[in-house]
């Protein structure tokens, strides 16, 4: 995706460290008597297949998730007669939102109108790019990383402008513009509190920002390190979702549901996956600079070494990369369950209050953040990576 | 300097104290997690209305003697009395009565005046219909008895709030032989002490008594 | 690498065509909205050929900087001002236009000839991943004066915007000159949370 020479760099940085699926799966192919280039050309589609349906699924289950959180919250029961428990309800909702009638209003720019919603979509599961699973388990280990995340998410202000402009609705307007201000105040914010781990693990690679995490398990997470920096990006992350407590662009009470007012069908569902897309991948992200990414919380090196086997044993390397794949996961639900009942817990701010937060409260405090990180760099390099 | 000093320990008691409501609210949310379901599970279980309950009116054709009174208390005249003089026998005729239940407020001064107690009402309330007209019930559908939900196999029936045993607000939980919270105006009659019958006065009829 | 290179020059020949087009249409289209769009268009596009260079950390600044706040600001603006009103027609329009015509059409030429007779060299090395390490080597180093002249000029924006923006420093409007009404002037809030100092 980034550049064709890339992806091929991976196994050569850390080929002692973790599974390299990348490797294996083309030497196989040329054990079967394809050439170098093919068998890479083959491989290349596989893992961006594998985190789009990831992703998919994600959002299923997150869909699910807040519907039964909701109501449990709520002391209702929530979806119950669509598969067991209601786990086909997404599904379901999917389905019903693929067969509904495409319609754009009479006075709409159609161009514009369809353009929008896929501009919101892209940039957010173009950032799965850099979610890493384990020690090669994502797309592209890309040296700018985060900074990666954090350009992409900057687009999707741009595609909110363009529906509640070309929705030809006083609401929609209103709606599109509320969400481009927001995502541009919380965006500074966040990058400070993204720029304070960065300074911590000397990389933009989130790849290095997790392996800087490890070595004492738990201990070594950077939520110990960077407190503040993690409320401060949960908040940003939060408003840059536009969840509950900063919903304003969607205010149903104000502004009917802001730009997403004219939307029926699957340019809604669009709109509603990108959200959700965003939303786990937000915790993903949380979970990677924050939460030490796919690490156990005890270090499985000392885990295996008290099991007494060689951590490079092949049976080791696929249950490590496995636990790996549950912990990252396992840590994001739990920020989205975190999410989820927020949304139940905090009424919505108004626009000033929302502004105010984040200019006048996130953004000092970030600052501040930053230069303390860098002082105790200076002051402590063992714990705050020298 | 000292101003200066003062605003940022007001930010930093500020933020203590958002980060402490959040907490709190957090705390009451995710305690509702671990609390029963309150909803009623409406087609599969329904609540037993309550004894006073203003459902659709029943009534009685044979009772009826076409007087009309429920046509003058009903609010907006709705009852349908269709009737007419029979010269001969100088008697009125009844041939139809209808009320249109999509119109009805059920406030039930019809059943409160009727004179020969040939209305009434009922527990039943799904009166969902696809056409309005539909809802025009004449006497024979008037005259239905209304399906009880404590007798339909399908239902599961359960107790208003106010019908429960005291303390319990679940009635998903509490078997059907607990008794209700409170005491029936019988049975607060049985524990009032007996008053003496007044020794002068003849008593005037004996069967007629409690 | 056949196919590395084959990829290359599609993706050249698609970022190319963008950029030339985009530019074109964000210039002669009347809709003022569609060339804020087209130019968001073109930055994306621009950043595109910045990876091709394996620039990746100018890539995603260009995207950040350009898109994420130019673009989105200009939109911002635009929609804010969005009045519908028939421009008034310039006297001497065709003159205007064929002379800037000319001027646009001379540029054009003599960047041609630039291309044309530069003798374009293999260049350095490309960085690649290292690029944001040496980019920041180079801004505390050599380019500490360039960048924190450009910060001073942005502070300067952001205090003069401020001022223009708050309405209570001046007692006549700096446009119309006339009388600010005070009393449209905001007060100050109550505070998101309840004042604790003075109990």
């Amino acid at each position: 995706m980034v550049s064709t020479s890339a992806p091929g760099s991976a196994p050569g940085l850390d080929a002692a460290a973790g599974l390299d699926l990348q490797a294996s799966f083309e030497t196989l192919l040329q054990g079967v008597g394809l050439s170098a280039g093919t068998a890479h050309l083959l491989w290349l589609p596989l893992p961006m297949l594998l985190v789009l349906v990831a992703a998919v699924v994600g959002v299923l289950v997150n869909v699910w998730l807040e519907r039964k959180i909701s109501a449990a919250v709520q002391q209702r029961i929530g979806p119950e007669y669509a598969g067991a428990l209601g786990v086909l309800q997404p599904l379901a909702d999917g389905l019903k939102l693929v067969f509904k009638e495409d319609i754009i209003p009479a006075r709409a720019d159609s161009l514009l109108f369809t353009l929008g919603p896929v501009l919101v979509l892209i940039p957010v599961i173009l950032s799965w790019l850099v979610v890493p699973f384990g020690q090669n388990l994502l797309i592209s280990n890309v040296g700018v990383g985060i900074f990666l995340w954090i350009a992409l998410s900057s687009i999707q202000p741009i595609g909110l402008l363009m529906s509640g402009y070309a929705s030809n609705n006083k609401y929609s307007l209103l709606g599109g513009l509320r969400a481009a201000a927001q995502s541009i105040s919380y965006e500074i914010p966040l990058a400070l509190a993204v720029l304070a781990v960065v300074m911590m693990s000397n990389s933009l690679s989130t790849v290095d920002i997790v392996n800087q995490q490890t070595g004492a398990g738990i201990l070594s997470w950077n939520i110990w390190r960077q407190p503040v920096g993690f409320v401060i990006f949960w908040i940003c992350a939060l408003a840059e979702c536009e969840r509950l407590p900063f919903d304003l662009p969607e205010a149903e009470e104000e502004l009917v549901a802001g730009y997403q007012t004219e939307y029926a069908g699957m340019k809604f569902a669009l709109f509603y996956l990108g959200s959700y897309i965003n939303l786990v991948l937000s915790a993903l992200l949380v979970s990677v600079l924050y939460l030490g990414g796919w690490g156990f919380p005890l270090p499985v090196e000392w885990l295996a070494g008290w099991l007494g086997q060689p951590i490079d044993a092949p049976a080791v390397q696929v249950i490590t990369a496995s636990v790996g794949i549950v912990m990252t996961v396992l840590k994001a639900y739990l920020l989205v369950f975190l999410a989820i009942l927020l949304r139940w817990t905090t009424p919505r701010v108004r626009i000033d209050q929302l502004l105010d937060l984040g200019w006048k409260f996130l953004l000092p405090i970030a600052l501040v953040n930053l230069l303390v990180t860098a002082g105790l760099k200076l002051a402590f390099p063992a714990f705050f990576g020298g | 300097m000292f101003g200066f000093l003062k605003k940022v320990g007001d930010y930093t008691r500020d933020a203590a104290g958002a980060a402490q409501y959040m907490t709190q609210g957090l705390a009451v949310t995710f305690d509702h997690l671990r609390r029963r379901p309150v909803t009623v599970q409406y087609p599969y279980e329904k609540l037993i209305p309550s004894e006073r309950y203003r459902g659709r009116i029943h009534y009685e054709l044979d009772k009826c003697i076409s007087c009309e009174v429920c046509v003058r208390v009903c609010p907006i005249n709705l009852p349908v009395v269709d009737w007419v003089m029979n010269k001969e026998t100088k008697k009125k005729e009844l041939r139809n009565y209808s009320i249109d239940f999509g119109v009805c407020i059920f406030c039930g001064n019809c059943v409160e005046y009727c004179p020969t107690n040939c209305l009434s009402m009922t527990e039943e309330y799904e009166l969902a219909a696809f056409d309005r007209h539909s809802l025009n019930y004449d006497n024979v559908a008037l005259g239905r008895l209304p399906t009880s939900v404590t007798s339909d196999p399908a239902v599961h029936p359960l107790r208003e709030l106010v019908y429960l045993p005291k303390g319990e607000i679940d009635p998903h939980v509490v078997p059907d032989s607990e008794p209700r919270a409170g005491r029936l105006p019988e049975q607060v009659l049985e524990t009032l002490p007996k008053a003496e019958p007044p020794a002068a006065a003849p008593p005037a009829n004996p069967d007629e008594k409690g | 690498m056949t196919i590395a290179s084959t990829t290359q020059q599609i993706c050249f020949a698609v970022l190319s065509t963008t950029v030339v087009a985009g530019a074109l249409g964000v210039v002669l289209l009347p809709n003022v909205v569609y060339a804020a769009f087209l130019l968001a268009g073109v930055f994306l596009s621009v950043a595109g050929l910045y990876l091709m260079l394996n620039a990746s950390f100018v890539a995603a600044a260009q995207v950040l900087v350009y898109v994420g706040a130019v673009n989105v600001l200009i939109l911002f603006a635009i929609m804010l001002v969005n009045k519908r009103e028939d421009l008034a027609a310039i006297p001497g329009l065709g003159l205007r236009r064929l002379l800037s015509g000319l001027v646009c059409g001379g540029l054009f030429v003599l960047l041609i000839r630039v291309a044309f007779t530069t003798p374009w060299g293999s260049g350095p090395e490309p960085v690649g991943e290292e690029a944001t390490i040496r980019i920041g080597e180079h801004l505390f180093s050599d380019y500490l004066l360039p960048f924190e002249l450009a910060s001073v000029l942005l502070l300067m924006a952001m205090i003069g915007a401020i001022v223009l923006a708050r309405r209570d420093v001046f007692s006549q409007d700096i446009g119309t000159g006339e009388e600010v009404d005070q009393g449209l002037i905001e007060k100050a809030r109550t505070p998101l949370l309840l004042d604790r100092s003075a109990r």
